[in-house]
């Protein structure tokens, strides 16, 4: 768990659980801290209780017990129409809420219940295309629009809203590599706006590379959360999810089996080059 | 707003009678207490109706799916009450209430109790060429994932501050398009993805075709489909004839 003393946390989850009507438990008892500017990462198996946990953040659904507290407020009895000013969920499928006759009054859809004078909407409208290129797309219908683009709106049409957390299901599924290249640049500036963003993925290498914090869920539990590095690179805690260890960490391994034994610290890309760098030097000064 | 009532309409497997019926049976039962409901107008006959719904219901095992399929509908209900109340009388409304719950209680016990293979069986057996029959009870099958996407449909719009009480009618119905169109156009992909997966699969590439399970109309669906008839029978006797029975039939409340 990360350690902050000072604040307090801006997504605190107390002993919440959760079973659908027909009987299936979905989570039990989750404790868990998020603080304002954070970006974690939620993993594990489908089936986990990661889409569930999110789901409570904004009402979606409402836990058997426990409390959830958001800006130090008990979130209980808001609306969510009210927690949607807070928390915006992107969910995985775009086509789920596109339905407007074109991408401008898709985004219109989403300010409406600011009740924003008409000024002031077209600006942030304006603001928000551009800010995503989809200014050639104003008038054209969100149904012609490519997967890409078609993800890029439903994005824009949330963040338009200026959430404070931000939630993505699976933003990386289905993207190209210009996709997520956007998507990485869009988190990173998100979060220099000070936003807390919560992202669910199953792309390991992705998580590792750009999440500092990751939470891994089995059985409707977190059974872990702390840096993404550690919880990515140990064995016992992948074997318990359907995931795999990342590229690196594998790599690392094998060059541990061959007697590469002061490889064992060195976890990320950037540092593995470093190290083969300085090998290949060492080996062809020594010949 | 939850779209859990949709499940009271998803086949549940069971042990009981009802359940081990025929199909064809079942649809006839459905479609004669349709007919049944649809004769009459006033409260105490359609009363009755509904009444000898309860040990078909009890006999399925299904009382919790029903009353949740009720629960669900009760904002179609009121706005009957309010309407008929409205325009014509409240015992009108109330004729009009037992009216739908008969036709969706008959429907509900249909979707309940019948397994969409043993459905496209049953329409072929009755003569419907294959394609229209596979056709049928895909669609069937299809119900609960509706029911689903719907349900995350409106998650998705209601993440980004859509509300879905609104004033007024005219509101009321703008506002369900934000749900409508995303489900019609998921639909509409979903079929085409689904005969083109089909169509790999080499469907309708012969003509004959043999079948793994088969289905037989045994003596208890021959005693429920006299049952049936004769409820039929009666009904159609009670509504030719209702000007010369019982005064208690044609009973409305005073207002």
């Amino acid at each position: 768990m990360m350690q902050k003393v000072k604040e307090l946390p801006l997504v605190m989850i107390r002993k919440i659980g959760y079973s659908y009507p027909n009987g299936t438990v979905a989570l039990k008892a989750i404790d868990l801290n998020i603080f304002k500017g954070e970006l974690v990462g939620i993993m594990g198996k489908n089936g986990a209780g990661k889409t569930s946990l999110i789901r409570t953040l904004n009402g979606l659904i409402r836990p058997t017990y426990g409390n959830i507290f958001i800006n130090s407020q008990n979130i209980s009895s808001k609306s969510i129409a009210t927690l949607s000013k807070h928390v915006g969920i992107i969910f995985q499928n775009p086509s789920h809420q596109l339905f407007a006759n074109s991408v401008e009054e898709e985004i219109k859809f989403s300010l409406k219940s600011f009740n924003l004078p008409k000024e002031e909407i077209q600006i942030k409208i304006d603001q928000i295309l551009q800010e995503y290129n989809l200014e050639k797309y104003r008038n054209r219908s969100p149904l012609n629009l490519s997967g890409g683009e078609s993800k890029k709106l439903a994005i824009a049409s949330i963040i338009c809203r200026n959430p404070e957390i931000l939630v993505f299901d699976e933003p990386t599924l289905g993207q190209d590599a210009k996709e997520i290249e956007f998507f990485i640049n869009l988190i990173t500036r998100e979060r220099k706006n000070g936003k807390t963003i919560i992202i669910i993925t199953h792309n390991v290498e992705f998580a590792y590379e750009y999440i500092p914090r990751t939470i891994l869920m089995a059985d409707g539990q977190i059974i872990a959360d702390g840096p993404t590095k550690k919880v990515l690179n140990n064995e016992f805690l992948i074997n318990q999810t359907s995931l795999i260890l990342p590229q690196i960490r594998q790599f690392n391994l094998v060059l541990q089996q061959n007697k590469f034994h002061d490889v064992e610290d060195v976890l990320s890309t950037n540092e593995m080059i470093d190290y083969l760098r300085n090998y290949i030097k060492q080996k062809s000064s020594n010949v | 707003m939850s779209l859990e009532f949709l499940n009271a309409f998803k086949f549940m497997k069971k042990k009981s009678i009802l359940h081990k019926m025929d199909p064809r049976g079942k649809l006839l039962f459905s479609i004669i207490y349709t007919i049944s409901a649809l004769l009459f107008t006033k409260i105490v006959p359609l009363f009755f109706i509904f009444i000898s719904l309860i040990p078909i219901i009890l006999l399925g095992k299904l009382f919790k799916q029903w009353i949740k399929s009720i629960k669900g509908l009760s904002f179609l209900i009121m706005f009957i009450i309010i309407l008929n109340t409205l325009f014509i009388s409240l015992s009108f409304a109330i004729a009009m209430i037992f009216r739908i719950l008969i036709m969706i209680s008959a429907f509900s016990i249909f979707f309940l109790t019948v397994d969409p293979n043993e459905l496209a069986l049953s329409l072929i057996s009755m003569k419907l060429p294959y394609e229209f029959a596979f056709s049928f009870s895909l669609a069937f099958r299809f119900v609960p994932t509706i029911a689903f996407e719907a349900q995350n449909i409106l998650d998705a719009q209601q993440s980004r501050g859509y509300e879905m009480q609104k004033k007024g009618l005219i509101n009321q119905i703008k506002n369900l398009f934000p749900l409508l169109i995303p489900l019609i156009i998921c639909s509409i992909k979903r079929a085409f993805n689904v005969a083109e997966a089909l169509e790999s699969r080499g469907f309708g590439s012969r003509k004959e075709r043999s079948y793994y399970y088969t289905i037989k109309y045994s003596l208890k669906d021959w005693i429920f489909t006299v049952y049936l008839l004769l409820f039929l029978a009666f009904s159609i006797f009670i509504r030719i004839q209702f000007n010369i029975m019982p005064e208690f039939l044609m009973w409305s409340l005073p207002v």
